[in-house]
């Protein structure tokens, strides 16, 4: 008597279900229309990337996808390399584009957009990174917060050193407003935006690093480590929540920012799609940095392109994919509805000189009229991986007052002359 | 066809157990050893290239001081955790099978907590430490009240608190059933023989229960020392990386910090000690386990 019907029933079925379970590790798509994937690390932006997938899938007749994660950008997509399911057009930030680009990015320097620009990166002459938006830090304001204390309209210009803007917070707490600033105390903010400044305006920021590894930099003695802590003293001095700094939520943070209750906070452009959750006042806008100094620093914001989109190379992705991957990027730089896109839907200020749409959000606004100035300090794109959370957690305790200004400066010297630093600086 | 043929056997064996082999090499052998030849490589995570390194990985992770300080944080919060998450299974154990009234509504009430994820858990206890808690400690005590997460030992209470609060209810399903087997007549003959209640309890049920402890220690220990998705959300290793516990540390070091080889190591380092630690319990356990 060989096996019975049952059993085979239950081999076939149980075997079934393994392989199920399996394949359900791949993806199996068989449809004519080309799909492209975008993988977005703009949490801000997701909804809006999706909305214009399902018109751009719709009159195109390519199939495109967006996708979201709340990951690190590199840690999410290591997991999409390792398992072979890389993004079409992958968002990431510069330092990765160094990082990733020769192994996995398509070379785009053929294409028409390139002359548009010139924030896309390029890597021995060869252009990988397409320029998504410009983002710039600095210091934001409420205008509408500060005229009803004192009654005077706001100019940004009255206050580039930190004597002006020391008396202009007087003069605040004053009128009332007890605690005129908010700090983030997010390590990206403290450490990734804030301290990087300390290099950034350095005048040659890679050299400037450089001797911070070989251990040459003595920065209690460095004018502008000492000029940016002053101010952030100030900062942190006026800050609502002084004595709950590391627990402060962004939200509310932003909130109070949005609504007036305070008046400034060191933030970016990118801030706008957290403040305008809020009752926001109208007059809005960012300004450099307060700075005792005279090296034009104070009157300029930091940053430059952010984000950018590359394409993968791998055989994963076909030509045809590729073509319409190309034809994407074209449509967001040459084609009205893309155009608008950036700049009306997303209200990102648009790297493309052809794009001449007026930035509708206050803090993006600032950020082109700066932009357009040529008054913009380029952010420096080569920091190791672990700098933001190393000296983010220094800095955290810096604002917590925990340790003193030569404590921070002394473990900011002990981080760089440990770290390894990218090939680009060397 | 005879029964006691190898092949007989052999298909018997890959009929019921094939299946489910061939998943769990799939997901859990093939890795495993895929992870250990990473070790000795210098792989960043997505370069294409996997350069040989020997041994180099495991002198950077022995190396890693923040490695080390995470594994001893981890092992603070887990000793204390462990004890406290038994402690009071233990205790909502006897409580529900005591026989108080609607003692089914408490066990499942208390049981709940673990069906939430450690994410959603994570995110709710901190609007609780940050808003609710610090909103009460104003209204109390009329000035600012800092939150219980922004000091290092605070995050460390919290956390400890919340896996309480989220281990407990599964550790006390364990230790009804131990209650429940453990049979009454033992009981009242002890009582009869003249002990008290509480003598009962600690020479007649406890010892009955042995197995109940083993298996909930080991569960919990594993737990603790493997805890990333609470570490996450609730503190994401803030202030200052001062809660940053092991298995977040080898995360952020393969995958944010992009150096994989070396996080892979550390990751084996922390399974050898969770395996050792959670083999010698069980072995220890089960030595002095007895019978009725």
């Amino acid at each position: 008597m060989g096996m019975s019907w049952k059993r085979m029933g239950a081999i076939a079925i149980s075997s079934l279900l393994a392989i199920g379970m399996l394949s359900a590790c791949g993806t199996s798509s068989s449809s004519n229309e080309t799909k492209i994937t975008i993988f977005n690390s703009k949490m801000e932006i997701q909804s809006q990337m999706e909305e214009m997938a399902k018109k751009y899938s719709e009159e195109k007749g390519v199939d495109l996808e967006v996708y979201y994660s709340s990951d690190t950008v590199a840690a999410h997509l290591a997991t999409k390399y390792a398992s072979n399911e890389p993004y079409t057009i992958s968002m990431v930030d510069a330092k990765d584009v160094y990082s990733l680009a020769e192994e996995h990015a398509v070379d785009l320097s053929d294409q028409d957009w390139v002359k548009e620009t010139d924030q896309a990166i390029a890597i021995d002459g060869k252009t990988y990174g397409f320029p998504v938006s410009v983002e710039a830090r600095g210091l934001i304001y409420n205008a509408d917060a500060i005229k009803k204390v004192t009654g005077k309209d706001f100019n940004p210009e009255d206050y580039e050193t930190l004597d002006s803007f020391k008396e202009l917070i007087q003069e605040l707490k004053d009128g009332g407003m007890e605690t005129p600033t908010g700090i983030m105390k997010e390590d990206w903010s403290l450490a990734a935006h804030f301290l990087a400044e300390v290099y950034e305006e350095q005048p040659d920021p890679s050299a400037f690093i450089k001797e911070l590894h070989d251990g040459g930099v003595d920065l209690n003695s460095n004018a502008k480590y000492n000029s940016l802590m002053d101010t952030f003293d100030v900062l942190k001095a006026n800050n609502y929540a002084a004595s709950t700094a590391i627990s402060a939520e962004r939200e509310v943070t932003e909130q109070k920012l949005a609504e007036g209750q305070i008046a400034f906070m060191f933030g970016g452009n990118w801030d706008w799609s957290v403040l305008n959750q809020y009752d926001y006042s109208e007059n809005m806008g960012i300004m450099p940095v307060p700075e005792d100094t005279d090296d034009g620093s104070n009157q300029k914001l930091v940053g430059g392109g952010s984000k950018f989109f590359f394409i993968d190379n791998s055989s994963n992705t076909s030509d045809a994919q590729r073509t319409a991957a190309k034809d994407f990027l074209n449509w967001l730089v040459n084609d009205d509805e893309g155009k608008s896109f950036i700049v009306n839907d997303c209200s990102m200020v648009s790297p493309f000189k052809n794009n001449t749409l007026t930035v509708a959000d206050p803090l993006g606004a600032s950020v082109k009229e700066y932009a357009d100035a040529g008054k913009l300090i380029p952010s420096y794109n080569y920091m190791p991986d672990d700098h933001y959370s190393v000296l983010g957690a220094e800095m955290q305790k810096y604002l917590a007052g925990e340790v003193d200004r030569a404590e921070l400066a002394q473990a900011i010297e002990a981080y760089w002359k440990s770290a390894t630093l990218s090939d680009d600086t060397k | 066809m005879k029964h006691n043929k190898f092949s007989y056997k052999l298909g018997q064996f890959l009929m019921f157990a094939g299946p489910a082999g061939i998943l769990f090499c799939a997901v859990v052998i093939i890795p495993f050893f895929y992870g250990l030849y990473l070790t000795f490589t210098s792989w960043d995570g997505v370069s294409k290239t996997k350069p040989f390194v020997g041994f180099d990985n495991y002198k950077a992770a022995f190396a890693d001081t923040a490695y080390w300080q995470a594994l001893g944080r981890t092992v603070v919060y887990s000793v204390i955790a462990v004890i406290l998450v038994n402690i009071v299974a233990f205790l909502l154990a006897y409580l529900v099978t005591s026989g108080i009234k609607g003692q089914n509504f408490f066990r499942a009430g208390f049981f709940i907590p673990n069906l939430i994820g450690g994410i959603v858990l994570g995110y709710v206890w901190k609007f609780v430490f940050n808003r609710a808690f610090v909103a009460i400690g104003e209204a109390m005590t009329g000035q600012t009240t800092p939150s219980l997460l922004s000091t290092p030992n605070g995050a460390m209470f919290c956390l400890i608190l919340v896996s309480v609060w989220q281990y407990a209810g599964y550790m006390m399903l364990i230790y009804v059933a131990g209650f429940m087997s453990v049979d009454q007549s033992l009981k009242e003959a002890a009582m009869i023989d003249g002990c008290s209640p509480s003598k009962a309890m600690w020479n007649v049920t406890i010892p009955l229960m042995r197995s109940s402890f083993v298996q909930c220690l080991f569960l919990s220990t594993t737990r603790c020392f493997m805890v990333y998705d609470l570490n996450l959300s609730l503190t994401k290793g803030e202030p200052f990386n001062s809660s940053v516990m092991a298995a977040m540390h080898v995360y952020n070091q393969a995958f944010v910090y992009k150096n994989y080889g070396i996080g892979q190591s550390e990751a084996l380092v922390l399974f050898v000690i969770c395996a050792v630690i959670g083999v010698l319990q069980v072995y220890i356990g089960k030595k002095g386990e007895v019978e009725a």
